[in-house]
Formats: structure tokens, sequence, C-alpha cells
């Protein structure tokens, strides 16, 4: 059974390309066929981040339109032959495809993978719509900001209205020692508040801005953040994995900082 | 005047529009008509009538408003004169009766209301689930929140200021009663991130001296309603 997950936010800027990117090579590294769509046409992101910008050759509008095949549209992954990108095309935008038509290509992919990952723009019009048409099921990815959490509701809210049964949520960017000093919100406080499902939290980690801009996700490295997104990967699939002890790690580091000072 | 007999309905029932130049008899065989026409529209209901266009003496308005009731299953409630300071008198005992009735009946609605979302109601309304920040209930009457008011609440709108707003975890960005309005002084962040620190209790709202006043709900509490 294949499923459509859409990996959407509301809010720009949270992490939802760096979440798709690395749950996405997660899910290939336990041998799943995934294909991962940027739904972001004019703003395409996603396959700089997988470090496969070079090797453009067709788009999802080409798909779409009919200039292609679906085949000759997907670029496979450098490490992981099981994973392949359906990029986004940036001369265009949001109106170049249809709900619709975005249905019926998950649906085509269906066939073949066993996890279709779509990475959704920001905001909630078409591009929102187009992203989430033929989603069987939703992360919604969050930072513990007010703002991103307003906005992580009010897509929830879109969700609900739009019939998608399952969504699950994503802490990104925690910082334990500004939750300690009480400046940061904890992830019960987010959880209260959006009533979902936690499918995991993702701690700050400076290693995600290296590894975005090597083109290379992070994701089952020994980086808290690695390890934060293989844990979420293997609760995709069903796995049932405690959470990572952030605090512990926290405390480790700071330690080691203290003896330095 | 094209038609003998004109009927407008409003609010608070219906007017007839009378022609003055023709025999009372003959006015008489058309609102029969009229009422006739229309008596599936009207039916069983209850409403005020009110006159215009004719001096009628007070026999002709026994004898129309017999004839509805014999004909029709309309009930006429009373008789509203065409007199401007009465209808305005009229009007607001209406309304202040429609705003209380507004505070006796009310709906349920289950779920969280989540930023965006606004839930209009024109009685009194239950949630059950929260009202998260930038979410919105607009009642009549009352509002009870069976979980945590983040949102915003307005209650006994248009203009009720003796409607409550009560909250298990009262903690609302703001709250309107009638026309006074309140909000808090805490910003979003202090207010998701106090919420452990006070265990919350069930609170109410409602209007005291020409100010929301919130209070814990005590015995007391509804000696004010």
């Amino acid at each position: 059974m294949s499923e459509v997950i859409v990996i959407t936010s509301g809010k720009g800027g949270v992490g939802k390309t760096t979440t798709t990117a690395n749950v996405g090579t997660g899910l290939a590294q336990l041998n799943k066929k995934v294909v991962l769509i940027d739904t972001d046409i004019g703003l395409r992101n996603l396959d700089v981040v997988m470090g496969l910008e070079n090797r453009i050759v067709y788009n999802l509008v080409d798909v779409i339109e009919g200039n292609c095949r679906i085949k000759q549209a997907l670029i496979k992954d450098r490490k992981y032959s099981n994973l392949a990108l359906l990029p986004s095309a940036q001369t265009r935008d949001k109106s170049a495809v249809t709900p619709e038509q975005m249905k019926k290509l998950t649906d085509e992919l269906r066939e073949e993978f066993d996890y279709i990952l779509l990475d959704c723009p920001a905001g909630i019009e078409q591009g929102f719509m187009n992203a989430i048409a033929g989603a069987d099921r939703a992360i919604v990815v969050t930072t513990p900001e007010v703002s991103a959490i307003r906005d992580a509701d009010r897509i929830i809210g879109l969700l609900e209205a739009n019939e998608i049964k399952q969504t699950q949520l994503i802490v990104n960017r925690l910082r334990m020692d500004m939750v300690k000093r009480g400046d940061m919100m904890t992830v019960e406080d987010v959880c209260e508040m959006l009533a979902v499902n936690l499918i995991g939290v993702v701690p700050d980690d400076e290693q995600i801005v290296v590894s975005t801009n090597k083109g290379e996700p992070l994701v089952g490295s020994d980086a808290l953040a690695g390890k934060a997104y293989a844990n979420i990967c293997k609760r995709i699939t069903g796995e049932d994995v405690p959470f990572l002890d952030l605090n512990k790690k926290a405390n480790v580091f700071s330690k080691l900082a203290s003896l330095f000072k | 005047m094209s038609q003998p007999v004109i009927i407008k309905s409003n609010r608070y029932g219906i007017n007839l529009i009378l022609d003055p130049n023709i025999p009372f008899q003959e006015l008489l065989y058309h609102i029969a008509e009229k009422f006739m026409e229309s008596e599936k529209f009207f039916k069983n209901a209850r409403m005020a009538i009110s006159f215009e266009g004719r001096e009628l003496s007070q026999e002709e308005e026994y004898r129309i408003i017999e004839m509805i009731s014999q004909r029709t299953s309309i009930h006429i409630a009373c008789i509203i004169d065409n007199d401007e300071a009465r209808e305005e008198y009229t009007r607001q005992r209406l309304d202040a009766y429609l705003a209380a009735e507004s505070g006796n009946t009310g709906r349920f609605y289950k779920g969280t209301l989540r930023s965006g979302q606004v839930l209009e109601c024109d009685t009194s309304v239950v949630i059950m689930g929260d009202v998260n920040p930038d979410a919105k209930i607009i009642s009549a009457g009352n509002i009870v929140v069976l979980g945590a008011l983040k949102g915003t609440a307005y209650a006994g709108v248009p203009e009720n200021e003796g409607c409550f707003v009560v909250a298990l975890d009262m903690n609302p960005a703001q709250i309107k009663i009638g026309n006074i309005i309140g909000r808090s002084e805490k910003s979003l962040f202090a207010s998701i991130r106090e919420r452990k620190k006070v265990a919350a209790e069930p609170q109410m709202a409602m209007v005291s001296n020409g100010h929301i006043l919130i209070e814990p709900i005590t015995k007391n509490t509804f000696n004010n309603i």
C-alpha cells in the first residue's frame, strides 16, 4: 500500500523542504521506494537541498502539460537508487497546475512507489490546495514560535476541512537551552495548543545548514537532528520509537561548553 | 394603486398596505384572497399585524383579523399601530424579547475552532473543544466553552450586555459582550506558556459597571445572571 504524504506548515521558513528531503532520504534508507515532489512552482528549493539541481531536464509542469512522460522527469538520487525527485518548474507559477491534475499525478505514482512525499509551498492559496489534493495524510512542520504555531493551527483547520484524515506534527528547531530558560515554548505547549499527534521533535542543529548547503540530507548521521529524522521515518512506517532525550544531549554539550569557559 | 392589498412581512410580523379608495367589503374580499394565496407560506405562523394606507375603524380592524383567523392558520398575536413612536417601542420590546430568547436557546458545536475559523450563532452556543488564538465565536446569546478559550468571543451580539461567556480555561485574546470590549494584556507567547503555572479553573466573563469582569465560577456567580 503506497501512501501520499504532504509536508506543510502555513508559514514559510520553518523547515518543510529540509524535512521533505530528510524524511524522503530516511525512508529510502529503510528500503522503501520513495518519490519527492516539489510543488512549490516558481520557488523551487528541494532540488538544491537534495543536491540534484544540475540534473533537472523536465519538471512537474512539463509532466502535467504532457511535454514529457513522468519517468523522464524523475531524477534519481545520487546515493539511493530507490529515491527519486520530481522537481518543480522555476519559470511558472502556482496556477500552472490544478488540484485535479495533482491528484491524477500522485495516483499514477502510487503504482511504482511506496511513499510519495509532497513538499508544500508556504501559504494557503492554490499552491497549498494543489499540494494537498492527492494526499492521504499530512505532516505539519512548525517551530516553537507563536507565529509558526498560529499558522500551523490554521493549516490543520484547513486540512480537516479538506478531509485529510491523518495529520501529524513535527516540532522543528527546538532549543532546549531556551526552553529551560523559559524563553521558548515546550513541545507540550505546542502539542496542547494544536491538539494533533506528535510524530517527531527535531532539535535546532547547525549541521542542518551545513547539510543543506552541501545538498546531502543528514538523516541517519550521528548529528542529533539526523537521529531525530531517522526516528520520524520509522514512525511514519508505523514503528513505535521512543522520543530522543534532547535534555541529556543538551546537558552533555553544555557541560563540554562550560569546560572551555 | 395597482393592487388593492399588498402584504409585506418584516422581522416582527406582517404589514398590510391597503387601498384607501375601494369599499370595505371589496377590500375584505381582496385581503382574504391575498392571504389564501400565501396560506402555505404563513402556515401556523404567529405574528403581529399592522395596517397602512387606509384609516380603519376598530370594527373594521376586528373584521379583518376575524376573517384571517377563520380562513387561514395564521395566529394574529397583536395589532401594531402605524405610529412611529409606538412602532419604535414595539420594536424595542420585541428585540429585547428576541435577545432574551437567544439566551435561553442554544446549540452545541463539537470540535476545536482553529485559527481563521469563525462560528456565528443566533442563539447561545456551547463549544465542546478549544477556541484557539485567532478563532472567533459570535453569538447572540451566551457562550460556553468546554475547553480552553484562547481566541475571541463575542456574546450578546449586537447589544445584549446581560450575556456571559464561560470557559474551563479562560485565556481569551478578546471578549465582547454587547458593546463592551475587554482584551487580554498578555502576549500570545505568554498565554501559551503561563498555562502550566496556573491550574485552569472555570471562569465566567460578564459585564459589570461597563467593564468586562472575569471571575472564577462560584455559587454566587449564578445569582447575578
